[in-house]
Order: structure tokens, then sequence, then C-alpha cells
């Protein structure tokens, strides 16, 4: 969350992920890329999978991808991180599917919900709880924009990107999730 | 990737949203947002925790350049997939170039007949456009006199002589062939095993105006290299209108190469070319034969004179005598006639002004500069053909090859998202 790439204004000539930029070697580039994505990352796919540890080979797989697929990165199709979201988005849907196919709930997704005892109070605390469960029973589609938003802190343009949808698109889906959740949580209070 | 949506978005919207953005960059919002402002902070803090074992997992990762771990069942079965892909993409494209290479290799070998058919055709083309130099289907030799000469094309010319020999009982076939239209036509050699054949020829050369001297100098060239002989000849040079006519004699032996020669001229291209065969052999037969029987009858007159015993035998018997050595001599003579128009065959030259021959001299068939631009040229066609060729048959398979991943692209996105919605 600390770590933000700069963003490039005014590339013309393409620009891939294996190519010496101001003086930083693709690796040093790449490497920046992974320590400040690492984290969103996998919050990220743990989020939309509910399972951690196939979250982890989701991660690991997606920067594994990345790494390999370093020459097709092109700025002038978004930020490198939406690049690498877009990876691991496609991995953690290809779970999916495969949990899908073989039809075994890996997890209970009343185990991801982490722990509310944070040292809030406790009004804080019912309030985290009633967040957290509203959250796990959200559709993986809206669980993934709270993902992105929240847990990846990316930028409404961001999210548009990883889901390729236009920013008053992924806005409108922001905003209707919210709302949703704003009323599961009224609900539960 | 889902179509863009470029509506604008709504500005109760737009404000809702900005008011989250607000609340998670630390600043204030208006209180009607307080309550998706703190659900806004409690996701945020909600964040699930990288383990700090698979942290320190992906570091190494990181440090060994995300070499897969043998212990991943997903990263292998990935790589495997991402090979299995790699090698189906690889030998469907080696496969459609092959196809494609096979295709243009069928297409050129299928159009190379026709290729160098056109070429030899090509380096004639007033004759291609001549009806007077077209192949003739049936023509009299003009030496035949009364036997009927049936003239074949070059292509039958060799098998045609010897079935019409065996069917010469009372009159000679005499098989002509004409060929036309090549610059270099194809030495006609009638099989002469055992009989007596004369041999003619006629050759029509084209040359430029101004070089007819110059051909008419290459023929005499010709004519001495093969021991031959210039019955007459006649060269008019000058204006527009230039013109040379040669008789010309030479051993039937080296009939064939006179002709390849005077047709490989360096400044003259071959406008018609006639070969003309005739079978005299029952003829000459006829005359030795005739001669054989004078001969005896000379001899027996003779020895009959010396038994003569009156005056009148001996006058009766050398009139006989007188007769039989004119008979002799005559037949003496056409035996001898026969005999030189077997061993020399007659070739008659003619040389029109006409249009130049390409600048490319092809002399004798020598090598040099220009053939060799020529020959380049040629291939250089002849490859891009082919390559033109590849590249038609190669674009309905690169089409489909595009719409088969375009459509594969587009199935596996749907049911990626589709697995969104299962969950």
């Amino acid at each position: 969350m600390d770590h933000r790439l700069v963003r490039s204004v005014g590339v013309t000539e393409t620009d891939t992920l294996d190519r010496t930029v101001s003086g930083r070697s693709w690796w040093e580039r790449f490497e920046e890329l992974y320590r400040s994505s690492r984290d969103d990352v996998y919050a990220y796919v743990v989020t939309l999978l509910r399972d951690p540890a196939a979250a982890e080979d989701v991660t690991a797989l997606a920067f594994e991808r990345a790494y390999r697929r370093r020459r097709t990165f092109d700025r002038r199709r978004g930020e490198e991180r939406a690049w690498l979201f877009g990876i691991a988005r496609n991995a953690a849907l290809d779970e999916l599917r495969r949990r899908r196919r073989t039809a075994t709930l890996v997890t209970d997704p009343s185990e991801d919900v982490p722990d509310a005892d944070q040292g809030d109070g406790a009004e804080v605390a019912l309030r985290r709880t009633a967040v957290q469960a509203a959250l796990a029973k959200l559709p993986a589609r809206e669980r993934e924009i709270i993902a992105l938003k929240f847990h990846s802190g990316m930028s409404n343009a961001e999210v548009a990107r990883v889901l390729g949808v236009s920013e008053s698109n992924a806005g409108t889906l922001l905003y209707r999730t919210m709302e949703k959740l704003r009323k599961a949580c009224n609900a539960t209070a | 990737m889902r179509l863009l949506d470029q509506d604008p978005i709504d500005p109760e919207i737009a404000a809702t949203l900005d008011a989250i953005d607000g609340t998670l960059a630390g600043e204030p919002v208006d209180a009607r947002y307080a309550e998706l402002a703190e659900i806004a902070l409690l996701l945020a803090s909600d964040r699930p925790q990288l383990p700090a074992e698979f942290a320190r997992s992906m570091d190494e990762r990181l440090g060994r350049r995300f070499a897969p771990a043998p212990d991943s069942a997903v990263l292998v079965k990935a790589v495997r997939r991402g090979r299995l892909a790699r090698r189906f993409w690889v030998r469907t494209g080696a496969l459609a170039a092959g196809l494609a290479l096979v295709v243009a290799i069928v297409v050129v070998a299928g159009g190379g007949g026709a290729g160098s058919s056109m070429s030899s055709s090509s380096s004639v083309p007033a004759v291609l456009s001549a009806p007077s130099t077209s192949r003739s289907a049936a023509s009299s030799s003009a030496t035949a006199g009364s036997i009927a000469a049936p003239t074949s094309s070059s292509g039958a010319a060799a098998g045609t002589p010897s079935r019409a020999d065996k069917a010469a009982a009372s009159s000679t076939a005499a098989p002509s062939a004409s060929a036309s239209g090549s610059s270099a036509p194809q030495v006609l050699q009638p099989p002469t095993t055992g009989r007596k054949v004369v041999q003619s020829a006629q050759l029509n050369l084209t040359a430029a105006a101004s070089r007819i001297d110059a051909v008419a100098q290459e023929v005499y060239d010709v004519v001495g290299q093969v021991n031959g002989i210039v019955n007459n000849s006649s060269v008019t040079q000058g204006g527009a209108n230039g013109y040379a006519s040669f008789q010309l004699s030479v051993p039937s032996a080296s009939l064939p190469q006179t002709m390849s020669r005077l047709s490989q001229l360096a400044y003259a291209r071959v406008a018609s070319r006639t070969d003309n065969t005739q079978d005299i052999t029952n003829q000459y037969n006829a005359t030795a034969s005739a001669l054989a029987d004078a001969r005896a009858l000379r001899t027996s007159l003779l020895k009959q004179l010396a038994n003569a015993a009156t005056t009148e035998q001996v006058q009766s018997l050398t009139a006989q005598i007188h007769d039989a050595e004119a008979s002799i001599s005559s037949d003496e003579a056409t035996l001898g006639r026969l005999n030189n128009q077997v061993n020399f065959s007659q070739i008659n030259v003619q040389i029109n002004a006409g249009t130049p021959p390409p600048p490319v001299a092809h002399k004798s068939g020598g090598f040099g500069i220009g053939r060799a631009a020529h020959d380049a040229g040629r291939v250089l066609t002849v490859a891009a053909g082919g390559a033109l060729i590849a590249v038609a048959a190669l674009t309905p398979v690169a089409l489909v090859v595009t719409l088969v991943w375009w459509v594969g692209a587009a199935v596996g996105r749907r049911r990626r998202e589709q697995a969104l919605d299962s969950v």
C-alpha cells in the first residue's frame, strides 16, 4: 500500500516490462512491481476465492505468469498494476472454474471471516462483524470489486481496467455494492 | 473484454464515490455519507494479511525468478498447460506452413511446364503471331516430285518415318518435320538405318536490319566449321528491308549440328524452321539394279561380240553395246546424284529484317552476364510467384486460425466470467 509506481505521462512508444526505462533495468522494475503489489494481489485473491491456501497458489501463479509474460505488457493499455491484477484475476477465475468442475468446497466461507476483535470498542466490533458477514454473503462479482477497491487500494480507473469495463461502469458497480453492504449491515443491526 | 460504457456517471453516484475516496484518503466527508464512510474504513481495515510464511516463500521465488516450484500442483499444471498450448500452436503453425508450402510447390510445379513453354515461345514473339510460321499440318516436300510427303510435327517425327518406310512399297514416304516458334528448335534426326534418306531444311531467321551482314557472316562461319558449301547466297544490306538468302550444302552427318548452330546465331532469332526428309531407297535400289543389269548386258554383248562371225552381227552387237554403255553412264550419273543428295543435305537459309532480337546474346549456348541476368530474373519471377501463391494459400489458413483463436479467447473469457456468477 505504501509503494506506488509513478504514473508515466505522455508515453508514446511501447513500454514493456523487459526493457530498461529511466535507468532502471526490467528486473528492478519487476521487483518494484512485486514489492508494491504482492500483498494487494493476495488480499484481492483471497477475498475472491475465500480460500487462503488456494489464494497463495494463485498469487504465486499470477506473479510467475507476469514474469513470463513481461514482454506482453504494454503501458499504452494501462499501468503495470492493472496488468498484474488482470493476470491475477484470470488465474483466480480459472481456479474458481476448476473448483466448480470438481464441485468441492475447499473452505467453509465462515472460516475466512477475519477475527472481529481488533481492539475496537464493542460497538465497532459489532459493526465490523456485520460488515464482514455482509461481505461474505455477497456474490463473487461484488466481492471482487470490494477487494479491488478496499483491499488492493485501487482507484476506480484501475478497477475498471482490471474488470475490463468503463470507469463509470466500475463506479456504478461499486456504488451499488456499497449500498448493498450498507443495507445488509443495517438489516443485521 | 466487455464493451466499454461511455455513459456519464450519475452525479449522486459520483458524489458517493468521491466520499468513499475521501474517506480512504483520510479526508472529512459530508455527514450523509457517514455510514458508507464507516463501512469503507471497516472494509479497508479488514484487508486480509499475507501470511508471513507465504511472504517468505514468495520472496524466495522472486529470488530464483519464479522458477516453478516442484511442490506446487497449480504451478506445475499451469506450466504443463502452457507447454501444451505452445506445442499446439507451434504444431498448428508448422502444419499450416507445411500445407501452404506443399500447395505452393504443387502449383508452381504444375505451372512450371507452362512457364518453360512460354519461355521458349516468348523468345520469338513474332513467330507466335505470324500465321505463316505456325506449324503446318501437312505439306508436300518441294523435292519429292511425285512422292507425297506427309509432314509431321516435331514430336511425331521420330517414329513416323520407319512406319512410312515399311509402307512405301511403290511410293516413298518422306516425313517432313516443320518446327517453328523456338529460338533453338529441337534437332531432328530421322532413322536412316540401311536406308537412303535425303535430308533438307529451310530456316527463316529474323534479325535487325543493321545486323543482316553480321548474321550473314555468322552463317558463313557455321558453314565453314562443318565443311559445308555455300551454293549461292544473296545479301542485301541497307534501309529497313535488309534481306539475305543462302543455299547451303552440308555433310548430312553434320546437318543436326549445323541446324542447331544456325538456330542459335547471336543476332538472329528463328522465325520458322522446316526439316524435310525423303526416303529414296527404292529409287536408289532400282537405279543400282538397272546399272547392274546394264553392266551384265554389256559384258554379255562383249562376249557375243568376240564370237561374232559376220559383219552384220558385229554391227548389231556394237550398237547394243553402245546403248548399254549409255544406259550404264546414265545410271551411274543417277546413282552419283542420289549419293550426293544423301551425303549432302541442302539448307535454305533466309534472313529477313524484323524485330531486333533481345540484347541478350546467346552464342551457341554460352553463359554470359546477360544470360545470367535473364536467368536470375526468371528465378526471381518464379520465386515471387511461389511466394505469392504461398501467401494466397496461407491467408485463409491464417484467417481460420485467427478466427479460431478469437473465438477460443472469447469463449475462455466468457467461461471465466461465468465462474464468478456461479460462486
